[in-house]
Parts: C-alpha cells; sequence; structure tokens
C-alpha cells in the first residue's frame, strides 16, 4: 500500500542474533518485531523504510522472560502480553505488570514487543517509567571487526528526545536487565488518559522505593510525557529519600512535582492539566504506599 | 435465520425479538461491502487535497501526472465541468480556490492505488494564503475576509420563529437562566470509510454504487454537479459500514468518481483512508447557542429565548438546515408560552457539517435539558417535580403547531425517576456536594422530544412499496426503505410474516437499486421503521385481501372466516388448516383465469411540509425519551465514569424488540462519545486529531449497564402503533451527564465534551472561588 515500501529492497528474518547483526552492521535496516508503531508511523510516511526490513521476531534467545537469579533479565521480542501474564513478574516486579495492564489494548499487547515500545522512545511509553524506577538498563548489540559487542546503558541516558534514542542505527536493543528487587521493595504505577481503554497516556507516574520502618530509601520516581523524553524526577525523589512517608513528606513531594515536570500543550492535554495531574498521581501512590 | 414455525393458533410476532436477515454474514465477515467491491476493468480514483483553509490557487501543473504511466485521467478545477450543487449551489466536485483544509484541488484515475497515490505527489500547485475566518464571530465582522464571492457578509442561511410577546414573558418571570453553550464539532466515525464507484454506459447513463442513505434525492442533488439528467442516475446501495447521517448529502467524491468514469470510460472507485475520512467527510454541526429561559417562583415556565450562530463550515450541506429541528426542541420541549428563536449560519474556512443523528436537537438539548435542571434548582424544586409540573400531555399543541396525539412524556419521567430512584439519591448526593472525598458520585436526569413520524420537509415524506409472492409462497418485498445497518431489514420481515402468516426466513427484501425500487425519501429523521413499516403492512394487508378473497372462492368460507398463520389458510376463529398457502398460490396461478400476488402501495404520512413559516404539524408523530445517568467524578483528575443509565422511552409500540434494543444501545454510544470524549481538535481550520488515536470513540468497556423502559403510547397513524425512535437516545444523554455532573460537584460545563481536563479544570476553577469567598450560580455559569 504504502509508498515508503518501495524503499525496501530485501526481507530478512534470521534465526540467529550474528546474523541479524551483520544485516544490519551498514545501518541501513529497519527493524520489525510487533510493527504496533512501525506500521502507522511508516504508513503516515512519519518514516521511511530503509533498504532491508529486518524481522528479528525468529531471533533464537531474544524472547523470554529469565527471573530465576539476581539479575531479571526480558528479551526484546517479549510481548507486552507476556509480560502481563508472566507470573515471576507479578510476584518479583508487579509495577511492570501493572503498567502492561494499562497498556493499549489486548490486540496491541499480544503484538507489541517489550524492545520496541523502549526503541519507539516515546515520551509516552508506557514501560518506560516503571523500568526506570527498577534502575533497569538495556543491552544494545552490534557487529563489528567480524564479531559481535554488547553494551549496557541505562535506561534513563538511553532516551534523549522524542522518538530518539542513544541506540545507533546498527545496534539491535537485544534485552532489558534489572537487579531483582530487595526485600520491602515497593512499586506503583498511575496512568491518565481521556478513555479507560486503548489509551496514550495523558500522563504517567512511576515509583519505586525501599519501605522500611515507615521511611523511603533508594527512592526512584519516573514520569512519562511531561517532557520530551520519559524522565526520572529527582527534585521528587530527593523529597522523599530518607524521609518518613507522612503527610507533610508528601505534600513536599508533590511540591516537588511541579520542578520535574515540563509538559507541553498538544492534542491530548494542555500543560496546565499534565502538570496538575503528576501532582495529584504522585500524591495519589505515596498515600497508597502509605496506606498499606 | 433460525427457523420460525408459526403456529396456526394466533400468536402475534410484535414486539418479539426477530434477528437481523443479514446479521450471520456480517458476523462472519461473508458481507461484501461497497469498500470491497472491485468491477472488471476498474480504475482507482484518489483526490489532491488542498491541504490549507484558504487560499487562491496562483499554478496547477498535472503534466508529470498525467505522463505517468498507469494514470488513465487527471482532472483538476479548471477542465473538471465546474458546476455547482448542494442547497446553496456553492460547491463544486474541483476546486478553483481554496476554502478549507479538505477542498479537493484535483483527481486521478490509475490502474492502482499506488499510481494513483504517486500521481498525486507529482502535481504541482503553487497557492497563495488568504487570511482566513475561523470562527462565526469573526466571519460576521464587517470586515471579515470573504469566502464566497456571492454569499456577502459570510451569511448562510438564517431561520426564526416567534411566538408570544417576549418582553411580556419576561417581565412576568421570578426567575430567569441566561447562558452560552458551545456544542463542539464531532464526525460519524463510520467503520466504513466514504466510498463510491462510478460507471457510465454508451447511452450516457450513470450507474453509481454508493453509501447513501436518499437514493431518490440524491439523483436530484448529484445530476447538477454532473450536468445530466437525474433519470439518468441509476443507485445502487451495497451493504454499508455505517452512515449516521452522513451519507444524506452528495459529497464531493461522488461527482469527482463518476468525472473520471466520464473520462476514461471505465468504472472508477474512490476510497478514502480513515485519515481522508476525517478531514474529508461532513462533521455534526458545531453552534453557539445563547439561551434563556424564565419561570415563575413556583416553577412554572414563562418563556424561552434562543439565538444561534452556526459555523456554516466552507459549503452548505445539512449542518446549516439543522435550525428546522432545533426550532422544534426550543419551542416544544416541555410546555413554553413564549418562543422566540433565530439562527443564522456564518460561512467560515472550517470544515462543513453534514447531518448527524439527533439532527440539531443533540445541540438544543444540551442546552435546554440543562437549563430545565437549572431553573428547578433556583425555585428549588426536585428537578423531576419541576419537570411533571411543565410536561405536556397527550392532545397538547406546541407553538410550532406539533401535535402531541399521544404523549408519554410523563410516563417517561415517572418510569425512570421510580426504576433509578433519582430524587431520593439526588438529595443524598447534593448534600455531600462539599463533604471531603476524592470520588463524588452524582445523578441527572434529562429529557428531550423527537419528530417520531418522518418530517416533512421535502414536498413528499412518503414510500412506495412493491410486494410480490411466487408459487412457493415466497415473499419478495421491494421497497424504497434503505438499510444502513438500522435494522428495517428485520422489520420489514417481521411484519409480512404477521401479516401473511409465512416464516421468516421466507421473505427477501429488494431495496437497493433505484432502478428496481420505487421512492422514498430516505433513512433520517427516524422515520424508516414508521414510514416503511406502514408502507410494508399496507402492502402485505393488500396482498392478503387478495389471497383470502381466491380462498374465498375456492374452498367457499366468507374471508372474514379465514387467515393467514404458519404458512396455511386457517379458520380465522380456531386455527383449522384448510389449505396450504404455496398450493393455494399455484390454483390461484394456473387456474383459467390466472392471478398472481403482485400488490402495489404507496404511503404518504399524514404531516404537513414544514413551510417557510415553520408552523405545521411536520411530523405524523413525536416521540419523548427520558435519561438518567448516574456518575462517579473522580474530583482530582476530572475522569467521569457513568455507572449506570436508566432510558426510558416513548416507543408508541414495541416491534422488533432486538432492533429496539440494538438502537437505543448505539445511540447512547454515539451520544456518551458527544458527552465525555469525541471532539475534532480544529486549530485554524486544520484538524489536529484526525485518527482513532487521538479521536475518542466510546468504546465496548466505557458502555454502562443500561436499563432501558419502553413506554407504549400506542400511535394511532403507527404501524401497529409504533413510532420512530432512533435519534433521542443520541439526544438526551449528554445533558443526563451534564447535570449529574452539577449534582456531584456544583459544576456546570457549557461546552462540551466533559473531558477529564475540561473537568478537572472546572473543579479547580469552582474550589479556588470557594475558597476566595465566592461562589458562581449556576445561572451565571463557570468559565470554562
Amino acid at each position: 500500500m504504502s509508498e515508503t515500501m518501495e524503499a525496501i529492497t530485501t526481507y530478512l528474518a534470521p534465526r540467529r542474533l550474528d546474523e541479524a547483526l551483520q544485516a544490519m552492521a551498514d545501518g541501513d535496516a529497519t527493524v520489525f518485531c510487533g510493527g504496533t508503531d512501525l506500521a502507522p508511523q511508516t504508513e503516515s510516511g512519519a518514516r521511511p523504510y530503509k533498504s532491508r526490513l529486518l524481522n528479528i521476531n525468529r531471533i533464537e534467545g531474544l524472547g523470554g522472560i529469565a527471573a530465576d537469579g539476581g539479575e531479571i533479565r526480558i528479551g526484546a521480542t517479549t510481548t507486552v502480553a507476556e509480560i502481563r501474564r508472566s507470573a515471576a513478574l507479578a510476584e518479583i516486579a508487579p509495577v511492570l505488570v501493572e503498567a502492561a495492564e494499562h497498556f493499549a489494548s489486548e490486540q496491541i499487547r499480544n503484538a507489541a514487543s517489550l524492545g520496541g515500545n523502549l526503541c519507539n522512545a516515546s515520551p509516552a511509553g508506557d514501560m518506560s517509567p516503571p523500568l526506570l524506577v527498577l534502575g533497569a538498563s538495556v543491552e544494545l548489540a552490534c557487529w563489528r571487526d567480524g564479531a559481535a559487542h554488547t553494551r549496557r546503558v541505562p535506561l534513563e541516558q538511553f532516551f534523549v528526545g522524542p522518538g530518539k534514542s542513544v541506540k545507533r542505527p546498527e545496534e539491535l536493543l537485544t534485552a532489558v536487565v534489572f537487579a531483582r528487587p530487595a526485600p520491602g521493595f515497593v512499586g506503583r504505577f498511575r496512568k491518565s488518559g481521556p478513555r479507560p481503554a486503548l489509551e496514550i497516556s495523558t500522563v504517567s507516574v512511576a515509583l519505586g522505593a525501599r519501605v522500611a520502618d515507615g521511611r523511603l530509601s533508594e527512592v526512584r520516581v519516573a514520569m512519562g510525557s511531561v517532557a520530551p523524553t520519559p524522565l526520572r524526577a529527582r527534585h521528587v525523589e530527593a523529597a522523599l529519600e530518607g524521609q518518613p512517608l507522612d503527610a507533610t513528606t508528601i505534600a513536599a513531594a508533590v511540591a516537588a512535582a511541579a520542578e520535574d515536570a515540563q509538559p507541553i500543550d498538544d492534542v491530548r492535554a494542555s500543560a496546565w492539566y499534565r502538570s496538575h495531574l503528576v501532582k495529584v498521581f504522585v500524591e495519589e501512590v505515596l498515600d497508597d504506599v502509605r496506606g498499606n | 435465520m433460525e427457523k420460525t414455525a408459526n403456529p396456526t393458533t394466533k400468536q402475534t410476532l410484535i414486539g418479539t425479538r426477530v434477528k437481523k436477515p443479514d446479521a450471520p454474514d456480517k458476523a462472519t465477515g461473508k458481507t461484501r461491502y461497497i469498500n470491497d467491491m472491485v468491477l472488471p476493468q476498474m480504475l482507482i480514483g484518489k483526490v489532491l487535497f488542498a491541504g490549507r483553509p484558504h487560499a487562491r490557487i496562483v499554478r496547477i501543473d498535472t503534466t508529470a501526472a498525467q505522463a505517468l504511466p498507469g494514470v488513465h485521467a487527471v482532472l483538476t478545477g479548471q477542465d473538471a465541468t465546474g458546476l455547482k450543487f448542494g442547497f446553496s449551489r456553492d460547491n463544486v466536485a474541483l476546486k478553483d480556490k481554496v476554502r478549507c483544509e479538505h477542498d479537493e484541488i484535483a483527481a486521478v484515475a490509475a490502474e492502482t492505488e499506488e499510481i494513483a497515490l504517486r500521481a498525486l505527489a507529482l502535481i504541482e500547485v503553487e497557492y497563495e494564503d488568504l487570511p482566513g475566518v475561523f470562527t462565526p464571530e469573526a466571519g460576521a465582522r464587517e470586515d471579515a475576509p470573504l469566502i464566497h464571492d456571492n454569499f456577502p457578509g459570510n451569511k448562510s442561511l438564517h431561520f426564526e420563529f416567534e411566538h408570544g410577546d417576549l418582553a411580556e414573558a419576561e417581565a412576568a418571570s421570578d426567575i430567569i437562566v441566561d447562558n452560552v453553550f458551545r456544542p463542539h464539532h464531532v464526525t460519524h466515525c463510520c467503520m466504513g470509510t466514504s466510498c463510491a464507484i462510478a460507471d457510465f454506459d454508451h447511452n450516457g447513463k450513470l450507474t453509481i454504487w454508493t453509501q447513501t442513505q436518499y437514493p431518490y434525492n440524491y439523483k436530484m442533488d448529484l445530476a447538477p454537479a454532473l450536468g445530466i439528467n437525474p433519470g439518468d442516475i441509476r443507485v445502487i446501495q451495497p451493504p454499508v459500514g455505517g452512515a449516521f447521517g452522513s451519507k444524506l448529502d452528495v459529497y464531493p467524491y461522488e461527482p469527482i468518481a463518476a468525472l473520471l468514469a466520464k473520462k476514461t470510460g471505465r468504472p472508477v472507485k474512490v476510497i478514502y483512508s480513515r485519515e481522508e475520512e476525517f478531514k474529508a467527510s461532513p462533521t455534526r454541526q458545531a453552534a453557539i447557542i445563547h439561551m434563556r429561559t424564565g419561570c415563575t417562583r413556583d416553577g412554572v415556565l414563562t418563556f424561552r429565548s434562543a439565538d444561534v450562530l452556526l459555523d456554516n463550515g466552507a459549503y452548505t450541506s445539512w449542518g446549516p438546515t439543522i435550525p428546522v429541528i432545533m426550532m422544534r426542541t426550543v419551542s416544544g420541549h416541555y410546555r413554553v408560552p413564549v418562543v422566540d428563536f433565530k439562527a443564522q449560519a456564518i460561512y467560515t474556512n472550517n470544515p462543513y457539517a453534514g447531518s448527524f443523528r439527533g439532527y440539531g436537537n443533540v445541540q438544543t438539548t444540551w442546552a435546554t435539558a440543562q437549563q430545565m435542571d437549572m431553573l428547578a434548582d433556583l425555585v428549588d424544586m426536585d428537578p423531576l417535580a419541576f419537570h411533571l409540573k411543565n410536561a405536556q400531555r397527550s392532545g397538547e399543541v406546541t407553538p410550532q403547531k406539533s401535535f402531541l396525539r399521544e404523549c408519554a412524556l410523563v410516563e417517561c419521567l415517572e418510569a425512570a425517576a421510580s426504576a433509578s430512584d433519582y430524587s431520593r439519591k439526588r438529595t443524598e448526593y447534593a448534600a455531600l456536594r462539599d463533604a471531603p472525598g476524592r470520588y463524588k458520585k452524582g445523578i441527572g436526569l434529562a429529557s428531550s422530544v423527537h419528530n417520531a413520524g418522518g418530517a416533512k420537509i421535502h414536498k413528499s415524506d412518503g414510500i412506495g412499496t412493491i410486494l410480490k409472492m411466487d408459487d412457493y409462497a415466497r415473499v419478495t418485498v421491494i421497497t424504497g426503505a434503505s438499510e444502513i445497518g438500522q435494522g428495517i431489514d428485520a422489520v420489514i420481515t417481521l411484519i409480512v410474516a404477521e401479516e401473511l402468516g409465512v416464516p421468516l426466513e421466507h421473505v427477501t427484501i429488494v431495496n437497493n437499486d433505484s432502478d428496481v425500487a420505487p421512492w422514498d425519501v430516505g433513512v433520517h429523521a427516524s422515520r424508516t421503521t414508521f414510514i416503511a413499516g406502514n408502507g410494508t403492512r399496507r402492502a402485505a394487508q393488500k396482498a392478503k385481501a387478495q389471497i383470502l378473497n381466491a380462498a374465498e372462492r375456492m374452498l367457499g368460507e366468507p374471508t372474514e372466516t379465514l387467515d393467514l398463520r404458519g404458512g396455511q389458510v386457517v379458520f380465522e376463529r380456531d386455527g383449522t388448516p384448510l389449505i396450504q398457502l404455496e398450493r393455494l398460490l399455484r390454483q390461484m396461478h394456473f387456474k383459467a383465469e390466472p392471478e398472481l400476488v403482485m400488490v402495489t402501495d404507496y404511503y404518504e404520512p399524514k404531516s404537513e411540509p414544514e413551510g417557510a413559516r415553520h408552523i405545521s404539524d411536520h411530523s405524523a408523530a413525536y416521540s419523548h425519551a427520558v435519561h438518567i445517568a448516574e456518575i462517579t467524578v473522580d474530583t482530582l483528575t476530572g475522569e467521569i465514569t457513568v455507572d449506570k443509565v436508566t432510558a426510558a422511552q416513548d416507543v408508541g409500540r414495541v416491534i422488533n424488540r432486538m432492533g429496539l434494543e440494538g438502537q437505543v444501545e448505539g445511540g447512547l454510544a454515539i451520544g456518551l462519545g458527544y458527552a465525555l470524549s469525541e471532539n475534532m481538535q480544529i486549530d485554524k481550520g486544520m484538524l489536529k486529531n484526525a485518527c482513532f488515536r487521538d479521536y475518542k470513540l466510546i468504546t465496548a468497556p466505557e458502555m454502562p449497564p443500561l436499563d432501558l423502559h419502553f413506554i407504549e403510547s400506542n400511535c394511532a397513524e403507527g404501524p401497529y402503533g409504533a413510532k420512530g425512535i432512533s435519534e433521542l437516545p443520541t439526544i438526551v444523554i449528554a445533558p443526563a451527564i451534564a447535570n449529574a455532573l452539577y449534582n456531584a460537584t456544583g459544576v456546570r460545563i457549557f461546552n462540551p465534551p466533559m473531558s477529564p481536563e475540561t473537568v478537572a479544570r472546572a473543579i479547580h476553577e469552582r474550589r479556588a472561588q470557594t475558597n476566595a469567598g465566592k461562589v458562581a450560580t449556576p445561572a451565571e455559569g463557570l468559565a470554562v
């Protein structure tokens, strides 16, 4: 259908990672996994196809959730539906499962991959805030000098702008990793849009922290749709770190939220509403942790 | 369809649940919609849209596009016929000036869509942008840029209706509410995008496959755009994926398909993408309604006035004609002794409106039903009591002379209020309004009135029906009534089975070819069950009389002792079978003086033409509906959850219960989207959210539990007592939710949709005002 399809000269669906990395070594490949972001973007002309279309779905070892050790590893082609259904993640990182619950629709969850959601680098990407509060990193692999090389990038350094990340064109995001949360870790996720189902976040907020003796430590707070990238809310974190979780601390965190969020007006919401919602959600997730 | 063996004992089908005959094919994907159709030799037509709101075309060069292999024709405003069409003859298939974003500048017919798209990209157009007009207020200013040279002051249609002495009524009022309401732009979002296929034969006759919902006047409206005689157009209506009023006019893609077909000598199909559909299909009319309503201290309405400014958009389709129905709401929604209504449509460079389910009444009921609630509050009455006090009863006549012969407004109010425990909950929720707590519950009541027996805005509101039976007692109904998903197919089947005692599955309907089926004014105005139901029943009764007369001659039993049941001729008194119906039909056909059962009927409802003064009983029936919405409001995020809707509607009489439920549920879904989430965001004439990601329809999870009450007022003129019902469910729900929001939070929203942001902002501002020691009264309203 799309005119841009004509740019594609080669279609590849390798079974091995090194084949895939070699195929994209010159940076002239479009990576396809679930296609839920890629298809609308190429169809509308917002994003052109490159000469090679590289389907990574068949690559062995690129999917699946490994949750046995001290490091949790989720393969790039793992679907959002698989995350949502994962008993292991429900145990270890319920905040991620919670976000998967609120992700688009059943059909899109069945197709959309975790790697794709991150590489799309949308400020509204639903997987980003929970992974940011889990302290996740991404693994980026490429083919260089006749061998595969992998580097790890903390997720908070991964995003650089709307639709932009530090991933180079010849690199493939292969996995998301994070340390098994310590005992006492609590996570919360909250998002909002004008309609419950099939919604892009107007604003999302995630919280991850250890709670002991009524105090928060190792606090991470992340926000979506309030800036050009998903971000760590450093001011909110500072207001919470080491503090007793009482009304004064919560009020300070809510006030600090305004420092972290730099939202804009767009078709989904005004900057005023986004700023307002961020404060509501920060208070809500903290009240929820305090109540439990 | 499941087999229905009619027993020979008398058992009526009226009020039962009958499946749509096309439901299995639609549910299993077998239906071939117009969008799926491919004709031999067919070319694909694509349209180049201006993509800017107001501009002069300096230069247009199609040389490269013409030269592209696979391209068969390229047309522009220069070489198209340039013939005007539309209500005000202000539209043309391909434009020589840009007046809105989706103005059609050029069109291509090519072997494939890909080639056609590439050809569009090769067309060079140089524009000189002109200052635009983006609100009706701006368009009405003396120094406003002129959109059409021949419409000075950008003035489009104007309507007025006055009744009684307004100054006297205002003086007699103890309380007056005075607000400005701004109903917004929304669009139909048909699942099947707009599509037409056109083909000329060598005699110059055009066959057009289209989604139209008014095939006969469609010929009259399409012909001027092509410069041909309406009689030389054959309209074929394949299955469509929705219409809801959007196919009640001719839009430029249709003459464009025909012009390309004429030029190429081949069939040409034009089909919109979803983005094109959002941008180039009609909208619901946006309006600015300045409404005032007065009442006495003891809660008796004294007058209602409305000064309406309509955003005409760039061209005149049905949108600017909605005051015809708006004024019926203003003058007839409750007993209003004095009425003053004015409406002026102003051309702008915005998208233009067509008709959309509810047709003006959605916009005016948004205002009237909120002002009823405000007045009740200000005179300290339960809104239910206030409504009952001012409700019309059967036999009353409105100032515009709508004769409410059978009026069940009181019954609807009582049924809905009692089923929802309205009065108790309203008091309880209002008392908790300013209590601590993030989530607030609210309950709101709204009602409206709508034409329910057609609306004679054309010279004819009638329908032709041909009914024939074959030698096997299979019945074919050839009718003008179009099927656009609303379910007239099931109603016709049910009525034929009821009258002729044949199984439902032995009835076939032919209703999609203007060369075959007789006249009908179209699917609009909630009219088809009423009008086509009457036509079908009358034709079936003629056939039945012919059959029973023959039976009398053959069996020697008087016709009044006979009936048709279960595929047999039976004794009326006890159902004793006398002869198989199909055997009797064969005997009639093959006897010495043969006769075939083949009857015709033309039904014209007893209604009066609308007329220029708008004083006429323009519909053969009127109906009321009452909706009570129960909601929970998140006062921080502004999210409204609709917990339950109790809907009571005067349906006259239930014919097909399943179809009726479907129409009410579907109408509510459209109404809920209008109320809560749907909104075309138009910035300086440009649509910013032309996709389902950013244009939010109500989806299944948001549909609230519904408690439906059908009130049977038994309409003397309706088929079996039925009234038309399909628009009211869309009309009433939004103000019911707005009134519930007020009950919950004290906040009034005048400009829909009641999106989370709009609600959150209004609550936030009310709290700021409360803290500052001043609370806005509902009559003053809150700025939103």
